[in-house]
């Protein structure tokens, strides 16, 4: 195997996307039209940040995200104010050194979403977070006194 | 193994030859040593029964398919994630031993480990 020496002309190489995504002009949008080579994982997403799907049926909203190579304890999924946060973190010992990434991504959850039952799947990579829409958000009377 | 022919344009929907369906290159990564070489590739939305991989001479191909992304049921709302098939083609500069190749499937991840042939490992000769 031959090794390649990591140099920024050679943007395209995925490989080396996580060099580049610790860069510190990575968040500059002149430099951002670079990546446009890179794998769809990352389309439309800033750095740092997860790409999802949304989808919805008659009794639930679905997000999905792509989290290749990630156990379930690296997952963490939140309901904050209507903010639905899923945010992984994850370390990897090597024998020559250590590597860790971290991907957020927050999505606002609509009003009538059951907060107390939402749940998260993990399958072969692929994270689907299920958030159960309320049986009907019922008018209320109000007394007049 | 450095060699990498895959199609570089992933975004588009690139058609490699007439009667391929189009296809994204995954990520992927290469570990070695003298005894082998690993290659991960990621692999999210692929179940087990969807990776096809062929060793045609040097040349590695590995073709894996999404399972169906959502049930037909579902709306989509808002879509950032593709629904593309991947492929990935690596030209191999060491000969492997076919017979002892293995591949997982993990969370997402293929773990393509490539023995690589008693006839490529170094070898000290001695001085008679």
């Amino acid at each position: 195997m031959k090794l390649t020496r990591f140099s920024p002309a050679n943007l395209a190489r995925v490989s080396d996307f996580d060099e580049w995504f610790r860069h510190p002009f990575s968040g500059l949008p002149s430099l951002s039209q670079f990546f446009g080579a890179l794998p769809d994982m990352f389309n439309g997403t800033g750095a740092g940040r997860l790409a999802a799907d949304i989808h919805e049926d008659k009794d639930n909203y679905f997000v999905r995200c792509e989290v290749p190579g990630v156990k379930k304890e690296d997952v963490k999924v939140e309901l904050n104010n209507q903010l639905l946060t899923v945010s992984v973190e994850k370390k990897e010992k090597t024998d020559d050194g250590e590597q860790s990434y971290a991907f957020t991504r927050s999505v606002s959850v609509p009003d009538g979403v059951k907060g107390d039952t939402i749940a998260a799947k993990l399958e072969d990579g692929v994270l689907t977070v299920t958030l159960p829409k309320a049986e009907h958000r019922k008018p209320k009377t109000i007394e007049v006194a | 193994m450095n060699t990498c022919c895959t199609p570089t344009d992933t975004r588009r929907d690139t058609r490699v030859a007439e009667n391929e369906s189009p296809a994204v290159k995954p990520r992927y990564f290469v570990d070695g040593t003298t005894e082998a070489y690993e290659v991960r590739v990621e692999l999210p939305g692929v179940g087990k029964d969807g990776v096809s991989i062929d060793l045609d001479e040097n040349l590695l191909t590995l073709r894996a398919k999404r399972k169906p992304s959502a049930p037909a049921e579902w709306k989509p709302l808002h879509r950032e994630l593709s629904d593309l098939d991947y492929l990935l083609r690596l030209r191999l500069n060491t000969q492997v031993d076919e017979a002892k190749m293995s591949a997982t499937l993990a969370d997402g991840v293929l773990t393509l480990r490539l023995p690589v042939k008693e006839a490529a490992k170094p070898r000290r000769i001695e001085v008679q």
